[in-house]
């Protein structure tokens, strides 16, 4: 059993750390956000510099072989920053299912662009009918002649203005809940019967809805393989989940270290507004919590790592109840030591909330994970 | 980063579950599934048979029966006890008084209670609470004169768990009143036999007789009882308080109520439909067993990383409250799975329903004895507060 980062990864962390420190900046994010731009081109230049565009992809596509426990503190630092950049749609998701979808040749001509930060892949999977399911897939391919065609609306989907191919699931045969008759498909993003509905997120991520219609897909594997699309979805949803935890641990602790931080620096009735007995406490419950997100991100990317591992199916579930739960009561916290402030939206704190929220809601919500666990156990 | 046990500890629980299988006497661990605390007889039975391997007092120095053994072995023991359920070996004894004699205690008394307290010759409980010094423990006011070569005790011990089964409490008394209320407290081995000690019961909201008050009338101690110096039986009280943090996340005791919880969870129906198929009490308990494990790992982590540890020195607190807030959870929920059938009182030889109900009454004193949640919460708001 062990706890630590190894020396790699957490030089690694440092760097990123020092890089976004300086580059996200509250103030700095919110010039971006007021901008438009759905991302800052320059941060993705450096992500790309220190290797961590290439840090999940593997090693024989200009890659670094890491797994979620290696995404685990980048995660951390990208959500203690709230950053905006495309790193979970793009190298988590996206690269993750090609890595596990598709062949050497279709790899070689998809990942080493991401790596070395030059282009971006999005992961088009959720559909607004299916809300937490994992599997509902309504988007049909079909067959015309040689080619494919795909059909649907896929909402929401992370990064997907920034991406100039995205990797869609769809569904060959079967109804829209079957976990079998689904294949992965590429598209480009700009083409006919492609429409891009942009937006941002709550937490100012962007992201989108694209919609379908008979729009020219090339496969990543045999259609008919389902087998291997379920495997790849089901690997980059449980990347999802390690990384989703990870970064809840970043927010969560962002809006811990701004709220101990006020507690010693707020003064009210003559002294720090820290001297006072309930707010303390609160203070004490908020850290508690946040030990246990630390913990079950921890075993979330231990988990994710080795899917066959005896806890790991459980642990997955288990990191997605526990941490969002106790993710959003460090934000609630947080929140309310700071008082009206921490409602503002030119104040970090309620920031933290909003991340966390969509994390809780993106592969699945608290709720959802208990369920799945329940039917586990039964 | 891993979680996975290595071989070694996997042979070593393998090794654990199977002596447990093996040597556990069915009636004991029947009796605690159901819910009962573990009578006094079942404890000494089973400590003895674990003494024959080492495992009453594990983290003891083998030269005084114990087997040496580090802290993920001991969290495996402790986790092995839980799931049987087997009881643990008696606290008060290993726990608390062996670690303080191996750190403050003469030869002499080495030599006689070390054996004693492992194999539980010797039923020792812990005289520190008093009537009018709960959390602000330093305010004790029994006093120790001392009278040539002994010590004469006067006063009063109140929530004095197991002291009338007891055979000796060891006591902090105050020997002096004349340097900070911390400096004037001595550390005393007191024989229950002796004249002038009066044992009365207080039965707590489970209806049971758990606790006791202990009252001292010019009891006579020698002074070859005293631990450690005269005066400085503080330093005792905080070892023995900061000392032991191996069971003090309970993560074991969690895991096997949640285990009972499901099975009568499928053992009880209403209006024909077993509760299990409750949508909502399935995520309950989904939902309690990722904090379970949220702890577990929690545990782990500070217990087995130096570097976590240094990080975060109030780390027992951490443990603790959260601990505390699943037990009185898991209890709670167990009381509602049980429901109506759990309120007739019933006898304490029932294992057929076990005294769910009151024992949920009883979990409630979790967050209050051994540092309420209120002084673990004033302990952490210290370290990352100020």
């Amino acid at each position: 059993m062990n706890f630590e980062l190894n020396e790699d990864q957490s030089a690694l962390a440092d760097s990123l750390t020092r890089l976004l420190a300086d580059r996200y900046r509250f103030e700095k994010r919110r010039a971006l956000v007021a901008s438009g731009a759905p991302h800052d081109p320059q941060t993705w230049a450096a992500l790309a510099q220190l290797g961590i565009t290439a840090l999940p992809l593997p090693e024989a596509h200009h890659g670094f072989g890491g797994g979620a426990r290696d995404l685990l503190p980048v995660m951390h630092a990208l959500g203690r920053a709230l950053s905006l950049e495309p790193y979970l749609s793009c190298v988590v998701l996206a690269a993750t299912a090609v890595r596990l979808g598709t062949d050497e040749a279709m790899k070689n001509r998809l990942l080493p662009g991401i790596a070395r930060g030059e282009s971006m892949l999005a992961f088009a999977h959720d559909e607004a009918e299916g809300r937490h399911a994992p599997f509902w897939i309504e988007t049909r391919a079909k067959r015309q002649g040689e080619r494919w065609v795909l059909s649907g609306a896929k909402s929401p989907v992370l990064g997907l203005g920034t991406a100039q191919h995205v990797v869609v699931t769809a569904r060959v045969s079967g109804d829209p809940a079957d976990a079998d008759g689904c294949a992965l498909f590429v598209i480009d993003r700009i083409a006919p019967g492609v429409t891009n509905r942009e937006f941002r997120l709550v937490d100012d991520t962007a992201a989108g809805e694209l919609r379908l219609d008979a729009a020219a897909a090339e496969p990543l594997a045999d259609p008919t393989d389902s087998a291997r699309t379920r495997a790849a979805i089901e690997g980059t949803l449980n990347a999802g989940v390690a990384a989703a935890c990870a970064d809840m641990w970043g927010a969560t602790q962002a809006a811990f270290d701004l709220a101990m931080d006020y507690l010693r620096t707020r003064k009210q009735f003559g002294r720090p507004i820290g001297e006072n007995q309930a707010l303390r406490h609160r203070a004490a419950e908020m850290l508690v919590s946040l030990e246990m997100v630390r913990s079950m991100a921890m075993a979330a990317a231990v988990a994710a790592d080795n899917v066959e591992g005896e806890d790991s199916r459980l642990d997955l579930h288990r990191a997605k109840i526990s941490v969002a739960r106790n993710a959003r009561s460090v934000a609630h916290g947080a929140i309310q030591l700071h008082g009206g402030i921490g409602m503002t939206e030119e104040y970090a704190v309620g920031h933290s909330l909003r991340r966390i929220h969509v994390m809780d809601q993106l592969f699945g919500d608290a709720d959802a994970h208990a369920a799945r666990l329940a039917a586990t156990n039964a | 980063m891993d979680l996975d046990l290595t071989a070694e500890q996997r042979s070593f629980r393998d090794e654990v579950r199977a002596f447990i299988q093996h040597r556990l006497p069915s009636e004991i661990r029947e009796r605690l599934r159901a819910g009962h605390p573990p009578r006094k007889q079942d404890t000494v039975t089973w400590q003895r048979i674990l003494n024959e391997r080492g495992w009453a007092a594990p983290h003891w120095p083998k030269a005084y029966g114990g087997a040496d053994l580090g802290q993920m072995e001991r969290l495996i023991l402790m986790d092995e006890m839980f799931r049987a359920p087997a009881p643990l070996p008696q606290m008060f004894n290993v726990v608390m008084l062996g670690p303080v004699l191996l750190k403050f205690g003469t030869p002499e008394q080495l030599n006689h209670f070390m054996p004693q307290l492992a194999n539980l010759d010797v039923w020792f409980c812990q005289g520190f609470s008093e009537p009018g010094s709960g959390s602000d423990l330093a305010s004790l006011r029994t006093s120790a004169r001392r009278e040539g070569e002994s010590y004469i005790v006067n006063g009063q011990k109140i929530w004095t768990t197991t002291a009338h089964v007891a055979d000796w409490v060891f006591a902090l008394v105050r020997t002096s009143n004349e340097a900070r209320k911390q400096e004037g407290i001595s550390f005393l081995l007191i024989d229950l036999m002796t004249p002038g000690i009066t044992i009365r019961p207080i039965f707590s909201i489970d209806g049971e007789h758990h606790l006791n008050e202990v009252f001292f009338d010019d009891v006579r101690v020698p002074v070859a009882n005293l631990v450690g110096e005269e005066n400085r039986g503080w330093d005792c009280a905080k070892y023995l308080l900061v000392n032991e943090r191996t069971g003090i996340a309970n993560v074991g005791l969690c895991r096997e109520r949640l285990v009972h919880a499901r099975e009568l969870a499928n053992r009880h129906s209403q209006a024909g439909k077993p509760l299990i198929e409750d949508a909502k009490l399935r995520a309950e308990l989904a939902t309690l067993e990722a904090e379970v494990r949220a702890l577990e790992i929690t545990n782990w982590r500070f217990l087995l990383t130096e570097s976590e540890q240094r990080r975060l020195p109030a780390f027992a607190s951490v443990l603790k409250l959260k601990g505390v807030e699943l037990q009185q959870e898991i209890n709670a929920l167990l009381a509602r799975i049980v429901g109506p059938s759990g309120l007739e009182r019933r006898p304490s030889t029932d294992v057929e329903v076990g005294p769910i109900t009151p024992r949920y009454f009883y979990s409630r004193a979790a967050s209050i004895y051994g540092g309420t949640s209120e002084v673990q919460k004033d302990i952490v708001a210290k370290a990352i507060v100020g």
